[in-house]
């Protein structure tokens, strides 16, 4: 190994925020890891932001309280940061910088893998068409998830998402042949008692040895949130690529992630985008999300499930908007469905699975999948004007079909959307629910399903 | 005198260097031990800033900078049709075979396979005189496409003194030279990306650019060389309505420029568009469609060279008498990526931080778009037609590159988040949508499918525009408050949403329509108003009406009747005179 | 490049002698762990037997909670054993090193640490720091870089030297224990592959 790198500078110009400015700086790298040390020895992280003329920003990951000009120094170490991996992180806890929390000794690495790592080439990519049954009907029937898919999860706070994410996590790795099956689990900045639900989950599951915690607590520090989502992913891309294995990565909380960036942005004083968030957001996100995917001749995939909360639950807030321009699909909770009681309190009407066309139909789920879950989301769509116009008319002003489409909405919250948070329903029960629900309407309302679907499944009720 | 100089300063993908007063604006230099790819961008005393198309990761002050005396340039000539790219035309493939699943840095390729050799056919001889753009010969490319060999825009030409004769060559070989100049012609020149390729004249743009989406086609077509914009919240199927046209659009080529958006969406095309076949010729329409795939996550900075390296490739077989679809997804990225490198540049940064040549720049761009009389002999008349996605944050059309957008644009297919929400696809709102082109491309459909066809599309929309209004007042009152005849015009618009608006890309039929199926499509639903009003006048009842069993079969006529079959939609008019004869005779007899 | 061979050297040595004895100790990790898979396994028994009756479902809950967590157990403790024995090898070269012949060789390298950190600092202006023992080495060797002073303060260290600018701004650590501590990941994975975990 080369001792390049390794100076210590003690030289600070400058500390703003979450930065360091070393002044007098020779040979320093864009993007190197740097250690900064104080006077009494603590040692924190950081990496460089920007160098030259003689200057290095440096962005401390573990923040920059308690450091003073005089008694800092900088240590550049010469390489960017990297997380050692092998097959032994599994069922390992680590904190946001990917460093282990759970008493046992740093794994022995197989490999050092840059945290950033490199854009997956377009060309490499293999299509995802394979069908992953989550068990929870809303998904399974209307939001299909996809191996190598990149599906979040938009909430409020105080919402059921991190109960459905489990859920689906437990779920999924039960039908999946289960030794092929890991969890990376990154929590960006939540409360303790989130982070333990999951692990806990993960342990009743019998599937902790299978996954792998990245925790960053919420009184963790902050700028440590840009790391975490990184080292999670790096470790995530080692199982499935190096190792073969189908990974599921959840990322929560994905909000605080772009708070902790924005943070960095105002401390450098960059010009800001639409609500101080820094104009590069989106580039930002997208080399976190786009590392979901399946490459061609490879054995494993990547599959994200990013939770991010809503401020005011407003899905144009930067951050779902982003967001939702980058992965595929998002699954939207409401927040009227989940006062009243509805779990998993999904909108279905706001939320999407982009590339569910292409895991569900004939030898994939059943050729009436893609019909049948357009004729749930039509007819869904027609309850919720229906209720509207009723609530303007009475119930007495509606037409009798208006009618049956108020019996539709109240079917669908109630048969199909409802589900126990223990409750794994098979995707053909889930198919028959869509089916139930649509058929409390003449034949002759169902124009999205060929009539050949309507003679198999439908059953007048 | 090629420029030398040294890093002294690196954040992100911007690079300042010194040394560097032998550079030129926008030339190409070699970054680093690591030899990264980058482009000058702005010049102040002897320091070059440069914009690097790679990932700067580990570059170090001090370390090396060489110019390459060139502007950034794309290579032309047979071979890039079926190929994919990254944002400064190196195929993605050949990236793959040297760095493996991940993209590496530092690699250079090119563009298309140099050896491979092309059956050339000269059209030219010994003592003829050629100008730029002249056709000397040509090759065949694919099974669609047949490239003409040019004499590049920037050559002298003159009177031929060489040829070769008909036989295979590579792309090196010297095909040709003439007394104008001493460069030889090849298959293939480069040209500067941000400088628009040459032509003679240009054209009003008439004829329609049909791309089989009923919406699209019926009420807001876009005219060959025009241009149009496809702004969207995310999840109103941007994407999906973009990829339709490259996949239908009755076009000779198809640019597809993944500018920041999905890998997966590239993906899809690359294994996708192999399978499927060009309506019109049967062949595979790969074989027709080049990509440019920049994704979100590759450097921002080959995102704004992506597009210019694709308008390029369109303008150089738009030159050979191609009608050429250039598709841009997404502007807006690439609006960032500029708004990204000015604010590295500290410039004075104008709306929402973009920078204040935004518009100008967006200007240049769709000014490219056109239908031309190329240059030089033969006659040749192609077109670009440029189409680009607009991704509003937030679904917000008044921000910076919507509006700017709107400026330079003739035709705006607004995409609809409430639309999208309820399923209606493709979500184009009927409302906020327009087409500057429909006057003229009346005509076209008057001549050759059918002389009504713009009185009964005048007669559809405006029961949509009826219905509008009308919805205004059910929300307020109820529908009960409108008479009958107002009812039907509500459920007929329903019906023409139903079943000519929306269209499933999924749907092996109706993922395509063609003109005459859209033509009888739009005939029969105006006819079922027109005889629905009639039979209202003559006493039936709008719940008789309601219960027809033909409306069930009219809106899924889209689904059920293939293009073979259109016969099936005349008999359809049959029966919906005999249904509303049933319901008025009801009447009669009673 | 000399130093790190020479450290390579070392632990290599250290690795013969006690590859024996570590090996014996992972056999007998192995051996509880094996154990504890046994446990675990009847407990499961007795476990499954109460619980029937509440339900099969959730019986094999319970199953893959019981296999996964001792599953997990054991694979803990064996990393707890490698990380042990790994600690030992370390223990082992550490005292090594601290009682290594000072001569020639020593001399050579701590000459190619001098010269290193003069590169790396980019200055030969440069104070040097060692320890007790390396302290009449290091002086000896500075007439060949002219610009390096000893510093009085000694550190404590295996050996090797730690060195700044004049002006104070800039340090280099190049002691033994820095460029162990540099090395130990891949010290480790080699340890660890001697005993084919």
């Amino acid at each position: 190994m080369s001792a390049q790198g390794g100076v210590q500078y003690s030289k600070i110009a400058e500390i703003k925020g979450p930065l360091v400015v070393v002044d007098g700086v020779e040979s320093v790298a864009f993007d190197e890891l740097v250690e900064i040390q104080t006077t009494d020895g603590q040692r924190r992280l950081g990496k460089v932001l920007e160098v030259g003329n003689r200057k290095a920003i440096v962005q401390v990951f573990e923040g920059t309280t308690g450091l003073s000009v005089s008694g800092t120094s900088a240590k550049f170490v010469g390489k960017v940061m990297e997380m050692p991996v092998s097959e032994q992180v599994l069922g390992r806890v680590f904190d946001g910088l990917g460093r282990p929390i759970d008493g046992l000794p740093d794994p022995i690495a197989e490999k050092f893998i840059d945290i950033n790592g490199a854009p997956m080439n377009p060309e490499q990519r293999e299509y995802p068409r394979d069908f992953i049954q989550t068990g929870v009907s809303v998904i399974d029937g209307m939001l299909t998830l996809v191996r190598g898919q990149k599906l979040p999860i938009f909430s409020g706070s105080g919402m059921s998402h991190n109960i459905l994410a489990a859920q689906i996590a437990r779920q999924a790795a039960v039908v999946g042949t289960s030794d092929e099956f890991a969890v990376v689990f990154a929590a960006i900045g939540v409360q303790y008692s989130e982070a333990e639900y999951f692990r806990r989950s993960l342990e009743e599951s019998g599937a902790l040895k299978r996954s792998v915690l990245f925790l960053n607590l919420a009184d963790d520090p902050a700028i440590e949130r840009i790391i975490t989502p990184r080292v999670a992913l790096t470790v995530a891309e080692y199982l499935a690529y190096d190792l073969g294995m189908h990974v599921l990565v959840i990322l929560t909380d994905m909000t605080n992630y772009a708070e902790a960036l924005r943070e960095i942005s105002a401390a450098r004083e960059e010009v800001p985008g639409r609500k101080g968030y820094p104009g590069y957001l989106y580039t930002d996100l997208s080399t976190i999300y786009e590392r979901a995917g399946r490459l061609r001749d490879k054995k494993g995939s990547v599959t994200q499930m990013p939770i991010l909360t809503m401020p005011s639950d407003d899905i144009t807030h930067p951050i779902p908007d982003l967001t939702g321009y980058i992965t595929e699909g998002q699954i939207v909770l409401g927040r009227d469905l989940f006062r009243q009681g509805v779990y998993p309190p999904v909108n279905i009407l706001m939320s999407l699975s982009r590339i569910m066309k292409d895991g569900i139909g004939e030898g994939r789920t059943r050729g009436d999948h893609q019909e049948i879950s357009n004729q749930n989301y039509d007819a869904y769509s027609r309850a919720q004007e229906v209720r509207a116009l009723a609530g303007i008319v009475g119930k007495a002003g509606l037409t009798g079909v208006d009618l049956k489409y108020l019996e539709v909405g109240d079917g669908f919250e109630k048969d199909f959307l409802t589900q126990g948070v223990d409750e794994n329903r098979t995707i053909e029960e889930t198919l028959g629910l869509q089916w139930k629900v649509v058929s409390l309407l003449p034949k002759n309302e169902l124009t999205k399903v060929k009539d050949k679907f309507i003679d198999q499944y439908y059953k007048e009720r | 005198m090629v420029a030398k100089g040294r890093i002294v300063w690196v954040s992100g993908p911007a690079v300042k260097a010194d040394g560097m007063s032998d550079a030129k604006m926008y030339e190409t230099v070699s970054v680093g031990d690591a030899k990264l790819i980058g482009e000058v961008i702005r010049l102040t005393g002897d320091v070059a800033f440069i914009q690097v198309y790679e990932s700067t990761s580990g570059l170090k002050p001090g370390e090396p900078v060489v110019g390459t005396g060139n502007p950034l340039s794309v290579l032309l000539g047979p071979g890039i049709i079926g190929q994919i790219y990254d944002g400064i035309q190196r195929p993605l493939k050949d990236l793959a075979e040297k760095s493996g699943s991940f993209i590496g840095r530092g690699i250079t390729t090119t563009p298309v396979d140099m050896t491979k050799k092309y059956k050339f056919t000269p059209k030219v001889k010994v003592g003829d005189t050629v100008q730029p753009g002249t056709v000397i010969g040509s090759v065949q490319e694919t099974d669609l496409i047949e490239h003409g060999i040019m004499v590049p825009p920037d050559h002298a030409g003159g009177k031929i003194t060489k040829i070769v004769s008909e036989g295979t060559y590579d792309l090196e070989t010297e095909l040709a030279s003439t007394d104008g100049s001493k460069t030889p012609i090849k298959m293939y020149h480069y040209w500067p990306v941000r400088k628009p390729r040459p032509y003679k004249s240009r054209y009003d743009p008439t004829i329609p650019l049909l791309t089989g989406q009923r919406v699209i086609d019926t009420f807001f077509p876009i005219a060959k060389g025009g241009t149009g914009s496809i702004p969207g919240a995310f999840g109103t199927g941007k994407t999906v309505t973009l990829h339709q046209i490259a996949k239908w659009a009755d076009s000779q080529v198809v640019v597809y420029i993944g500018c920041g958006e999905r890998g997966n969406e590239m993906t899809e095309v690359l294994v996708e568009f192999p399978h499927l076949k060009d309506p019109r010729t049967g062949k595979p329409l790969m074989d027709r469609t080049v990509l440019v795939a920049n994704t979100s996550n590759m450097p921002v900075a080959a995102r704004e060279a992506s597009i210019y390296t694709g308008v390029t490739i369109a303008e150089y077989y738009r030159d050979m008498g191609k009608d050429v679809v250039l598709v841009a997804d997404s502007t807006s990225r690439w609006a960032e990526a500029l708004r990204e490198m000015s604010g590295r540049l500290e410039e004075m940064p104008a709306e929402e931080g973009y920078p204040s040549y935004l518009a100008s720049r967006l200007a240049e761009f769709y000014e490219r778009a056109g239908r031309v009389r190329a240059q030089g002999s033969p006659d040749r008349d192609g077109s670009v037609t440029l189409i680009g996605a607009v991704s509003p944050s937030g679904g917000d059309f008044t921000e910076p590159v919507t509006t700017h957008t709107m400026r330079f644009i003739k035709t705006f297919w607004a995409l609809d988040a409430k639309l999208a929400y309820s399923r209606h696809y493709p979500s184009i709102n009927w409302m906020n949508s327009y087409s500057g082109y429909l006057a003229d491309i009346g005509k076209w459909w008057g001549e050759n499918v059918s002389k009504d066809w713009f009185e009964l599309r005048r007669e559809a929309y405006g029961i949509l525009q009826r219905e509008d209004t009308l919805k205004e007042i059910v929300r307020l009152l109820g529908p009960e408050a409108l008479p009958d005849e107002e009812k039907l015009i509500l459920e007929v618009a329903r019906m023409i949403k139903i079943g000519i608006l929306q269209q499933n890309s999924f749907d092996d039929v109706d993922t395509y329509c063609s003109p005459q199926k859209q033509f009888k499509l739009l005939t029969l639903l105006v006819d079922f108003y027109r005889k629905g009003q009639a039979a209202l006048r003559d006493g039936a009842s709008l719940a008789d009406i309601r219960a027809m069993p033909v409306i069930a079969t009219l809106l899924k006529a889209r689904m059920e009747v293939k293009e073979e079959d259109l016969a099936k939609l005349d008999a359809l008019a049959g029966t919906i005179e005999s249904e509303f004869k049933n319901i008025s005779g009801v009447k009669v007899s009673a | 490049m000399g130093a790190d061979s020479a450290l390579e050297r070392t632990v290599e040595t250290i690795l013969k002698n006690t590859e024996q004895q570590l090996i014996t100790s992972l056999n007998d990790a192995l051996k509880s762990s094996q154990s504890t898979i046994a446990n675990s396994q009847t407990s499961l028994e007795q476990e499954y037997d109460k619980i029937i009756a509440e339900g099969k479902k959730e019986a094999e809950k319970l199953e893959k909670q019981i296999i996964g967590n001792a599953d997990l157990d054991s694979r803990n403790k064996q990393l707890l054993l490698v990380e042990e024995s790994i600690e030992k090898v370390f223990e082992k070269a550490i005292s090594k090193l601290q009682n290594a012949d000072r001569g020639a060789d020593y001399s050579k390298l701590i000459s190619t640490l001098l010269q290193e950190s003069i590169d790396v600092i980019g200055t030969p202006e440069i104070i040097v720091q060692t320890n007790s023992k390396d302290a009449s080495v290091v002086q000896s060797l500075l007439s060949k870089f002219p610009g390096a002073t000893l510093s009085s303060d000694q550190i404590d260290c295996l050996g090797g030297i730690r060195v700044q600018s004049k002006d104070g701004t800039m340090k280099f650590d190049n002691t033994i224990d820095a460029r162990l501590e540099r090395l130990k990941p891949l010290i480790r994975k080699d340890i660890a592959s001697k005993f084919g975990r």
